[in-house]
């Protein structure tokens, strides 16, 4: 039963972390609190919709390009005009990106709920020492688990991601230098396009719906989790939404029945004691020495 | 003249006026110092020159090119800049660091030689390698920030405020560097507060008055004629080393 629960807990952690992660890439790098990644992952969602006949992995292909291109051309055309604005300016832009990816969606291609029958693989289970994994929970993992390391191996073993790691700490300085700030930017938003679009995958295949504001929930999981776990740093960002997802299974598994519905209640309470305790968040950085 | 700064005027949003009608002028293979007291506009000058610093008014030209040309490369024409926060990335390890100096090089062949030449410089770098820039003292960052700009193989370096806040020791060990690259011909324009050590180490000083004036320009001979600098400065330079007769 706890080792259930566990499993339960680590693959909603892991969904979450993904969230977490495009939203504090960005955030780092720019000092952008990007509302319209929620868009985006509906974007990569909408992809799954549009080829649901065809193979899974035709889907998923399709899936990532849409998230990748729609997030490189919100970067291109509503981003880099602004990119000297202050970041109160930028997240208005960001709201404003966001609204208008939804009204799109909602005026041409998605104009309502549309459901995406769930692959049959993905809703088989294999029992293992008495512990029932579905294979969505493992695909899940599986995904999280590369594209974390894949993220991490890029930030720390190639130059773009120590190009990365040094915008997202002084882009003035790194620009100096000789980064090319440009392509640094547009290549965040490609690699927030591909956790986006992760995620979108992953979240059609659990509610088995795409819709034009489909994005809002997993956008704000994604913020919180990152706020908890510390903004500017990818690792405490992904911790922050491990975290996040295993307090929601944990909660959803031991609540009464009848507390059940106040989950988010107790779960943002806690969230709450975490900031007051640490409002840096969870792993802020470490502390430069002087002298 | 590889630099020739003439009346610059810079202004901080509406009123503030860090730089007034400012000239400056430094010839290939010079170390030039620009000394005076904090608030002085020294660093605002320097940033002046990479672009971060809003011109208002007057030119700075290097190379015959107009630096204020929005076309003008800061890095294209390879002048470094260590600003005064030193600005090394406190989430990268040393080597990570250093690498990042040579970023936009094309000649990557020649850039392991070079880290090699740098290592040799600064051991202490070498021997930090793969710690975090975090745990690096100030003196050591400011090492690091130094050794990184030089791998740009600069045409022109800036440097701001080098010895701010470091030890006696560290701050011996950074003139010692910079009377180095002095020695191997590297264009030098070293903002400072140590007005001493400066004129010492300089081909030729300018002093600033705040808020942004040239008082007066020149080796220690020429400097310690100069009434209003002498009176400035608090001490007459005669007899420091380092003028070019």
């Amino acid at each position: 039963m706890i080792l259930q629960i566990i499993v339960d807990m680590v693959g909603l952690g892991a969904t979450y972390a993904l969230l977490t992660i495009g939203i504090a890439l960005l955030f780092g790098i720019l000092g952008l609190m990007n509302f319209a990644y929620g868009e985006i992952i509906m974007i990569g969602a909408f992809a799954m919709y549009l080829f649901k006949d065809y193979p899974w992995f035709v889907g998923v292909l399709a899936a990532v390009v849409f998230a990748v291109v729609v997030s490189v051309l919100t970067e291109r055309l509503a981003f880099r005009p602004l990119r000297n604005a202050d970041p109160v300016t930028l997240m208005i832009a960001s709201f404003a990106v966001s609204l208008a990816l939804q009204s799109v969606m909602r005026m041409t291609v998605l104009p309502r709920t549309q459901g995406v029958p769930p692959q049959p693989f993905l809703t088989e289970s294999i029992t293992v020492f008495g512990i029932r994994v579905t294979v969505l929970q493992i695909v899940t993992l599986v995904l999280c688990g590369v594209l974390l390391g894949g993220l991490a191996l890029l930030m720390k073993k190639t130059p773009l991601g120590v190009q990365l790691r040094a915008s997202a700490e002084n882009f003035q300085v790194a620009k100096s230098l000789g980064v090319k700030g440009s392509f640094v930017i547009m290549s965040a938003f490609a690699i927030a396009g591909v956790m986006a679009a992760a995620s979108g995958i992953i979240l059609v295949a659990r509610q088995g719906a795409v819709s034009a504001e489909m994005g809002l929930t997993p956008l704000l999981i994604g913020i919180v989790g990152a706020v908890v776990g510390g903004m500017s740093n990818l690792k405490g960002a992904a911790l922050g939404g491990l975290l996040l997802g295993m307090g929601t299974g944990l909660l959803e598994a031991t609540l009464p029945t009848d507390l059940i519905a106040f989950r988010d209640a107790f779960l943002y309470s806690a969230v709450m004691v975490v900031l007051v305790i640490r409002p840096q968040g969870l792993l802020s950085g470490t502390k430069v020495r002087t002298s | 003249m590889l630099l020739e700064i003439n009346e610059l005027f810079v202004r901080y949003g509406k009123s503030v006026m860090a730089l007034q009608g400012a000239s400056l002028e430094v010839g290939e293979g010079e170390l030039v110092s620009l000394i005076g007291q904090n608030g002085a506009g020294k660093s605002t000058l320097l940033k002046s020159i990479v672009g971060i610093a809003p011109v208002h008014s007057g030119s700075i030209t290097y190379d015959g090119a107009a630096v204020t040309d929005k076309k003008f490369s800061v890095i294209k024409n390879r002048i470094a800049y260590v600003p005064e926060d030193r600005g090394v990335f406190s989430s990268l390890t040393v080597g990570e660091n250093l690498r990042l100096g040579a970023v936009s090089r094309k000649d990557t062949r020649n850039i392991d030689a070079d880290i090699e030449r740098e290592l040799a410089r600064f051991p202490i770098l070498g021997e930090y390698w793969s710690r975090g820039a975090s745990l690096l003292s100030g003196g050591e960052q400011q090492q690091l920030a130094i050794a990184r700009a030089l791998l740009l193989r600069p045409k022109l370096l800036l440097l701001d405020e080098p010895t701010l806040g470091l030890a006696p020791i560290i701050v011996d060990l950074i003139f010692d560097v910079i009377e180095q690259l002095r020695d191997e011909g590297v264009t030098i324009l070293l903002v400072e507060q140590n007005a001493v050590r400066s004129i010492e180490v300089s081909n030729r000083s300018y002093v600033m008055q705040a808020p942004g004036k040239i008082l007066g320009s020149g080796n220690a001979k020429e400097l310690a004629a100069n009434e209003a600098v002498v009176d400035y400065l608090g001490f007459s330079p005669t007899g420091l080393l380092g003028d070019s007769e």
